[in-house]
């Protein structure tokens, strides 16, 4: 838009022409977003989210809901590089005087946008499919595998032992956040604790009977499009 | 001491004193300016009342029924107040058939009238066909049954409700500060019914805020919201225009959520109406002296009193929407308890 008459003031108009209401439908016709609709605004989820209130203000579940809910994408998409910070501590759902569950509506907005392309697939989700992985795989996870099969994924050059071919902790490239976040509690490990962290990296402990089982728990989470 | 009453205007709060003062045997005169019982809710053709979603003659009717029904009453139909002299006790009054009475005491329930949304030009009433009242949405639904846009006959795609036409603005004068008190409920009310009707039908309502008092909360704001998926935007309609290229109306607001302009497509607006006080209850304070809000010019209560319905007149009571706006329900409780008041002052002895 020219606002001064000629052309050296060009602005992009703000207006909002439209809403994109099949977009909030396809939102509630998730299961966990069916409580979306009971919103009223009111940002008691919002005061109680620690990330809200700690991390970035740009993370407002209860501006996502409204965004959603009109069908304001572009203003979603704005906040693509917040909305997946959730921590999952369920303040806001346990607080909501209206009974929507926060949390839950927040990721079937994520993963509506995630389905129409909107977003690129967003970190923790990738990290909520090798968790997944992870436990289908053995019954339980293991927390230094876990971890640096993370680091891997995300293109750190981990080093990996010759015979099972797993990741061993920080003898590859290591993130600095990550080196700092360990080196405090490790030097007040005792070594027997590191012995078995070490083993368990190496054999990884299963639940037993688990292979059985492991095929049923794939299929039914498949069935229910947990895998997706 | 005359021992009869005379009650001004027939809408809910007259007829709630009329019924009370015939009930305890009282001779009682009710005049009405229009030709039939009832106030704006039968004259004026509402649809669907909240609270209770029945229909006007549901409420009103038996009122109407018991009130012409009673020999202690004596309905004056098509008639007016037109002058009032002497003291409490015998007030000498002349109506405008010429008749005239001396009565012990008055109930004055002149009630409202709508606001005229033409004074809001910017929203386009009269201009555009597609932007209604609320009246008017409860006529479409009373005399025919089904809803469209009038440009066209049309089912509309979107309905946008604008809030607090004619109420809460002060552009508008100090006349018309006050909130309208239906206003939010009646909405809500509204679009539940479009929704039960033509589920696929977005509907959106347009707030400063939702005023959906006391145990109106739950049925008329939650339930339109969480059952029926109403859209609540929190932005006063600025503007209404009219985009020739697909036919459809433009609600210009700030949606003040996200703070930015907006100018959404919609294809029915309906204006929710501030309601006035009537031109028989400004002429009413006149003829009796009755003190009014220096603002909104509505009748308001003896400062002595703390009952709303004890006007500054000894032997004079006020009832229902002349003193501003009010609910159907209320308006007969107090006409009812004005009707008692009025009972008590002409000294009617009760046997029951
Ligand atoms: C669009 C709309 C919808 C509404 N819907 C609802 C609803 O669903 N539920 C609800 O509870 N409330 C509703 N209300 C409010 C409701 O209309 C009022 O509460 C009610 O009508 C007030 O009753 P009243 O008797 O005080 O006044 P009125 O209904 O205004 O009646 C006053 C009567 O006095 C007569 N009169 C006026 N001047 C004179 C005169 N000089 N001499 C003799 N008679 C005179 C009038 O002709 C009229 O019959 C609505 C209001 C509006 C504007
Ligand atoms: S607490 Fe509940 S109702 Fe309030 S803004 Fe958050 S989700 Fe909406
Ligand atoms: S669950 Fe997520 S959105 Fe809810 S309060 Fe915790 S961090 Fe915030
Ligand atoms: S009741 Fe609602 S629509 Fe009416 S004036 Fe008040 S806030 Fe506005």
């Amino acid at each position: 838009m020219d606002v001064s008459g000629d052309w050296n003031l060009i602005i992009l108009p703000r207006v909002i022409n439209d809403y994109d209401l099949d977009f909030a439908k396809e939102v509630m016709s998730l299961p966990e977003g069916k409580t979306m609709i009971q919103c009223y605004q009111c940002s008691y989820c919002t005061a109680s989210c620690p990330v809200h209130n700690y991390w970035d203000e740009r993370y407002n579940s209860r501006h996502f809901i409204h965004l959603a809910r009109l069908g304001l994408i572009d203003e979603l998409q704005k906040r693509a590089d917040v909305m997946w910070r959730c921590v999952s501590c369920h303040k806001c759902t346990h607080r909501c005087p209206k009974g929507v569950l926060v949390e839950e509506v927040l990721k079937a907005i994520l993963k509506t946008m995630a389905k129409k392309g909107l977003i690129d697939e967003y970190p923790s989700k990738k990290f909520d499919k090798f968790f997944t992985e992870s436990v289908l795989e053995y019954g339980r996870i293991e927390d230094g595998e876990l971890l640096f099969g993370w680091i891997e994924k995300q293109g750190y050059n981990v080093v990996k032992d010759p015979i099972l071919k797993k990741p061993i902790p920080f003898l590859g490239e290591t993130p600095e956040w990550l080196k700092q976040l360990v080196m405090k509690p490790i030097k007040s490990m005792n070594i027997s604790f590191l012995v078995l962290n070490a083993k368990h990296m190496l054999f990884h402990p299963r639940t037993k009977n688990w292979n059985k089982f492991k095929q049923v728990l794939r299929k039914v989470v498949q069935e229910e499009g947990g895998l997706t | 001491m005359a021992k009869s009453v005379l009650v001004i205007g027939g809408g809910p709060a007259g007829l709630g004193a009329a019924r009370i003062l015939g009930k305890l045997g009282i001779p009682t005169i009710l005049v009405e300016k229009e030709d039939r019982l009832g106030g704006n809710p039968i004259l004026n053709h509402y649809h669907t009342l909240i609270p209770r979603k029945l229909k006007p003659e549901q409420v009103l009717g038996p009122y109407i029924k018991e009130v012409e029904s009673n020999p202690n009453v004596q309905v004056k139909l098509k008639t007016e107040l037109t002058a009032c002299e002497g003291e409490p006790g015998s007030y000498k009054v002349t109506l405008s058939n010429g008749e005239t009475h001396e009565v012990g005491a008055i109930v004055v329930a002149k009630g409202f009238e709508h606001f005229d949304p033409r004074r809001k030009g910017e929203l386009g009433y009269g201009l555009y066909p597609d932007v209604i009242t609320n009246l008017e949405l409860e006529q479409m639904f009373s005399r025919e049954g089904r809803l469209y846009r009038p440009s066209n006959g049309q089912l509309p795609k979107r309905v946008a409700f604008v809030f607090c036409v004619g109420s809460r603005d002060r552009q508008l004068g100090v006349t018309n500060v006050h909130c309208c008190r239906y206003g939010c409920a009646l909405s809500g009310l509204q679009a539940m019914e479009i929704k039960q009707h033509y589920p696929d039908v977005d509907v959106f309502c347009y707030y400063m805020d939702v005023r959906t008092y006391g145990t109106w909360e739950y049925p008329f704001y939650w339930a339109p919201q969480e059952q029926y998926g109403v859209r609540y935007v929190r932005g006063r309609i600025a503007g209404i225009t009219y985009s020739p290229a697909d036919g459809r109306l433009r609600v210009k607001h700030e949606d003040t959520i996200v703070q930015r302009p907006a100018e959404v497509p919609m294809d029915l607006v309906v204006l929710v109406l501030g309601m006035e006080p009537s031109a028989g209850t400004k002429k009413v304070a006149k003829i009796l002296g009755l003190a009014q809000d220096p603002d909104s010019k509505f009748l308001v209560p003896s400062e002595e009193s703390g009952s709303n319905i004890i006007s500054n007149k000894p032997g004079i009571f006020i009832a229902g929407a002349c003193k501003g706006p009010i609910d159907i329900e209320s308006s007969l409780a107090e006409g009812e308890a004005a009707g008692a008041e009025a009972a008590a002052f002409v000294g009617a002895k009760v046997t029951v």
